[in-house]
């Protein structure tokens, strides 16, 4: 027993002073939960998104044309908490001819320089005041327009949320000119379906993604790594010399690796919970179980390919191959519906798809998309065909 | 069986494909003994000694050690022997305190790990990683592996080979040191000084078999009374050699190197003056010494231990 | 050059071949991932943010009008509406993902169902359901907006999708990684196999191995660009209108400079297989933080200005641009493509150097 924990330990100590591994196993992960919860869940909250717009307002008249440029510049006024306002405006110079000004900013859009240009027409105020009365509004005068690039995600955003902000003054220029009765309004009601009756937070959904891919890496790259590397280097055959036989060996490398894989967790899950406010709960037996048949499972592959391998180089090589494919055909990070049959067939073999979702269905965050009987089978299976490979191809000294 | 016989050999044999590697070997090692296999490379002494520390499994043969007789070598055995590999590495970025720890616990009856820094001369090494240490610091924490649970038998295969000469002897102390304590100890090596320096017994091994054993004196006295006369004369022919056929029993001309085998020293002292005298050779590095192994090696196989 | 060192380079060109056919890092780096990664993505991502074609559900209460809903729903755009008889029927879909969100009509009250795990999705759900019930409410009323909005999209390339846009930004990383492991990946080779050190006892120039190293690698990326390019094309039916002129000057800069930069890196480390490992690693992260997934724009500020000084970024962007995909100032083009050329110039007596000097021991 002594000799098991001792390896364990050893396993532990090298993988955390070893810089590059502490890198994947440990800094990869953290980097990627960081990025990814800052893009993900700031996108449809504002604060954190910035925009950089044209607004030319060509209208005299004054009035409602005013009232637009007015909200435009409110969103460009610098915040309280700090943070960045929603736009940057750019707009002409007092007497700068607005149609140069156009063409240059319309150049600065196809550039990427901006997301969108917003052009007032002339008459803007004067149509929408004498329209109020008449009710009917059809006219180029009073249309806003919006000069995007699909070519830019920004440029789309942007616009979208142009939109949205003019539909909203649309409604209160309705309502004050007693075309719209608000009283009359038929209230949209949101109802979210799920566990919790409330949207999931994206960090509640990212965060058990961003384990796994923890535990995915470790088995993945760790493993083969660890095992061919001491192989190559000769550090196992001093082991055989001892009275140590390969499976006490095997059990302390495997605890010492899931000690490891318990870090991970523990490391990420605090920076989900503590810095992103991940409400998401372990403790559940079913979570728990999925964890570690992850970590297992992840475990058992990193032994076949080791075993697949002549050297530590090639073992590196074919973990680098298949370490895309199947992270992102596992609909781990990105939903697989409406795959061509081929790349879906890769899904279903793939044992993280079944423990992904294993894991989040467990967590509440997600519904079953597999049957809850393969996603018990799949891994098992892959664990069973990794020990029979690696039982007789796994070589532990180098030929003489 | 002798009672002090702590090892016996019998003809053991291992072949890899048409290559015989070990082919019929035997011999008997002495407790409290330093017994070497002595032998250029490629002679089987590893190869030997892998079967013998249980890493390797012999085609036929048997062997007998601590009283039982076995085919190979078994977790029992591994318990009460200690072994140096040929090659064989550290994780690096472990510390020295740490990897003898690790070994300590593959065995039942480890020795403290402070007992091991001092014999092995690497205390104040104790905390640092193995990427740090030198050469010889590694070897001797291998040594330190070796010796962690106090074994009666101890296997170094090629202790000193890439170590430099302090190191060197550093190790050849280490070795004598065990032996005072009444440890048997079982060598390979291809060097003669080695060889010589430490063994009791050495058995010469060449092309997998053993081609000579005995005391290092034993095996020197083959060449019976005769001294050996050594200079250097570069670029000499055949010809200004050929007198020195007639008064010695032995010629060897190694590279620039002229050796001499002779029975009476002051007489050929006399004819080798007037030869040098007369040829106009002036006596380099002249040397007049003891047959030694490399002598005897040479002469059972016309090779050179060291190619 | 003279005779002799045209020989020399022509069997350095040979060996370096042959060390870059084992380096299986920079092999995999250069010409699988890019074609794994755009083989995967292709078929994984649609539009990114946007929504082509939603499947919604629909339930009316029975008895209850539904035409002007109806109506709403069908200028909202490209919807498949799937009718139910129970609410819970619908829910039920909702939650099956059968349909990817829903609605519920009873007269009084209109409500909106999601599923609340389809996080990454539903905020574009969100706007698509805000549109239907504010042109429901106005409709309702027969209110005619005051103003109208017009979007007019003034890119200049055939629309296509987000995925168009990535391609390119792959290709520039796979230059990138391609020139990162250049050189330490050349140095570990060069010490496992000892291919060149034949050659060092003969008087070889340092001009000769560092030109085969430079032509073997570029002939690399450009292969492998091209490669993936085209199964892009092919494969996805993506659109480009590449300047060939560009393309190619961009690829040759860009990769003796990114040469540049793993030299500073193999420089600072020192040991070539952590620093081929640090390259990994740096190339990873640069991959997230250069805006070849998603826009920069959406990273929040201090993020956004670590990206924009990366060299990634810059070879993204302009790789784009030499595709065909967006619109970049020509004299910024050229000077990022300049900027490469004259890392790689500045860099090239120190990459001689160093590539050299183990051999010469």
């Amino acid at each position: 027993m002594k000799d098991v924990l001792s390896l364990a330990l050893v396993h532990l100590a090298t993988a955390v002073r070893e810089r590059i591994t502490l890198f994947w196993f440990l800094i990869f992960p953290v980097f990627m939960l960081v990025i990814l919860s800052l893009i993900f869940g700031q996108i449809g909250q504002e604060g954190e998104i910035s925009f950089d717009i044209t607004l030319i307002n060509r209208d005299e008249t004054g009035g409602f044309s005013d009232m637009i440029v007015t909200l435009f510049e409110k969103l460009a006024e610098p915040q309280a908490n700090g943070q960045e306002p929603l736009f940057s405006l750019y707009v002409p110079n007092a007497g700068e001819d607005t149609d140069t000004f156009l063409i240059q900013e319309k150049a600065a859009l196809r550039r990427g320089k901006r997301a969108a240009v917003v052009v007032v027409p002339s008459g803007f105020g004067e149509t929408l005041a004498g329209g109020m009365a008449t009710g009917r509004q059809d006219t180029a005068s009073a249309t806003i327009t919006i000069y995007m690039s699909h070519t830019s995600v920004a440029s789309e955003m942007a616009t979208e949320i142009i939109e949205q902000m003019l539909a909203e003054v649309d409604r209160e220029l309705l309502i004050e000119a007693g075309a719209f009765d608000p009283a009359d309004e038929i209230a949209a009601q949101t109802i979210w379906l799920g566990k919790q009756g409330e949207e999931t937070r994206y960090v509640d959904f990212l965060l058990p993604g961003i384990i796994l891919m923890g535990f995915f890496t470790n088995g993945l790259f760790g493993v083969p790594g660890a095992i061919l590397f001491n192989r190559d280097q000769r550090i196992l055959r001093r082991y055989w010399v001892t009275p140590l036989s390969v499976p006490r060996f095997l059990a302390g490398f495997a605890l010492g690796h899931l000690a490891l894989c318990a870090v991970q967790f523990a490391i990420l899950f605090s920076l989900g919970r503590y810095g992103f406010g991940a409400t998401v709960s372990f403790l559940r037996p079913a979570a728990w179980l999925t964890l570690i048949l992850s970590a297992v499972t992840f475990m058992a592959f990193g032994f076949l390919i080791a075993s697949l391998a002549r050297t530590a180089n090639a073992g590196m090589a074919v973990a680098n191959i298949l370490n895309m494919p199947m992270m992102f055909l596992s609909g781990l990070f990105f939903p697989i519906a409406g795959l061509p049959p081929f790349l879906m067939a890769i899904v279903y073999a793939n044992p993280v798809s079944y423990l992904a979702n294993g894991l989040r269905v467990s967590l509440g965050v997600e519904s079953s998309t597999m049957r809850p009987v393969l996603a018990i089978a799949v891994p098992l299976a892959w664990i069973a065909v990794s020990v029979l490979v690696a039982a007789r191809r796994l070589r532990w000294d180098v030929e003489r | 069986m002798a009672d002090t016989v702590l090892l016996q050999v019998i003809d053991l044999v291992k072949h890899y494909g048409d290559v015989r590697a070990v082919d019929g070997i035997s011999f008997e090692v002495d407790t409290a003994s330093v017994f070497t296999l002595l032998g250029p490379n490629g002679a089987g002494k590893t190869t030997t000694l892998e079967i013998l520390e249980g890493i390797r499994h012999p085609d036929s043969g048997e062997i007998v050690v601590f009283g039982d007789r076995m085919n190979r070598i078994g977790r029992a055995v591994k318990q009460r022997i200690g072994v140096l590999l040929q090659d064989g590495g550290f994780e690096p970025y472990l510390k020295v305190r740490e990897i003898l720890r690790l070994f300590a616990s593959f065995f039942d009856h480890p020795l403290p790990v402070d007992t091991i820094l001092s014999l092995v001369a690497l205390e104040d090494k104790a905390g640092a990683l193995v990427r740090t240490l030198s050469g010889g610091q590694k070897q001797r924490l291998a040594v330190g592996t070796a010796l962690i649970n106090d074994p009666a038998l101890i296997f170094l295969d090629e202790p000193t080979t890439g170590l430099d000469p302090q190191a060197r002897r550093n190790m050849w102390s280490i070795v004598t040191d065990l032996k005072e304590t009444g440890k048997t100890i079982v060598l390979t090596t291809h060097y003669m000084e080695e060889a010589e320096a430490l063994s009791d017994f050495v058995c010469i091994m060449d092309h997998g078999t053993t081609i000579a054993q005995g005391t290092p004196e034993q095996l020197t006295q083959a060449f019976g009374e005769e001294t050996m006369i050594e200079f250097r004369g570069d670029e000499l022919s055949e010809d200004a050699i050929e007198p020195l056929r007639a008064w010695s029993d032995g010629v060897r001309v190694d590279g620039a190197t002229i050796t001499l085998s002779i029975s009476n020293l002051p007489a050929a002292m006399e004819s080798l003056l007037a030869w040098s005298r007369e040829r106009a050779v002036p006596l380099d590095d002249l040397t007049v010494r003891q047959p030694n192994l490399e002598d005897v090696f040479l002469s059972l196989t016309g090779r050179r231990l060291r190619e | 050059m003279g005779c002799g060192t045209m020989s020399a380079f022509r069997s350095l060109l040979v060996a370096e071949a042959r060390i870059l056919s084992r380096d299986r890092m920079a092999l995999f780096f250069t010409l699988a991932f890019p074609l794994i990664f755009i083989l995967i993505f292709g078929f994984l991502v649609g539009d990114f943010g946007a929504v082509s074609q939603s499947r919604i559900g629909l339930h009316v209460a029975s008895g209850v009008d539904r035409s002007v809903l109806d109506a709403s729903i069908a200028s909202a755009g490209s919807i498949v509406v799937e009718s139910f008889e129970s609410l819970d029927a619908m829910e039920n879909a909702v939650t099956d993902r059968q349909v990817d969100f829903a609605l519920g009509w009873n007269g009084s009250t209109l409500s909106f169902h999601y599923d609340a795990n389809r996080v990454q999705e539903n905020y574009a759900f969100q706007q698509l359901a805000a549109g239907i019930a504010s042109d429901f409410n106005l409709r309702r009323q027969q209110a005619t907006p005051a103003m109208s909005v017009e979007p007019i999209d003034i890119g200049d390339v055939a629309p296509t999708g987000w995925f168009n846009i990535v391609l390119p930004g792959i290709l520039a990383f796979s230059v990138l990684s391609s020139g990162l492991f250049a050189v330490s990946g050349h140095l570990t080779a060069m010490k496992a196999r000892k291919v060149l050190d034949r050659m060092v006892v003969t008087p070889m120039p340092p001009v000769a191995l560092l030109a085969a190293i430079v032509v073997v690698r570029l002939a690399l990326g450009y292969v492998s660009t091209l490669v993936t390019l085209l199964v892009g094309v092919w494969a996805f039916g993506l659109q480009y209108n590449v300047s060939w002129l560009r393309f190619t000057v961009f690829i040759g800069c860009s990769t003796v400079g990114t040469m540049g930069i793993g030299t500073i890196i193999a420089l600072v480390v020192r040991q070539p297989s952590s620093a081929s490992s640090i390259a990994n690693a740096l190339a990873m992260v640069m991959l997230f933080l250069a805006g070849i997934y998603f826009p920069i724009e959406f990273m929040p500020g201090f993020l956004r200005a670590i990206g924009n000084a990366l060299p990634l970024t810059h070879m993204a962007k302009a790789m784009r641009y030499a595709t065909g995909v967006i619109d970049m100032a020509e004299t910024e083009f050229w000077a990022i493509t300049l900027a490469f050329l004259a890392i790689a110039v500045v860099l090239f007596p120190v990459l001689a150097r160093y590539v050299v000097r183990p051999l010469r021991r």
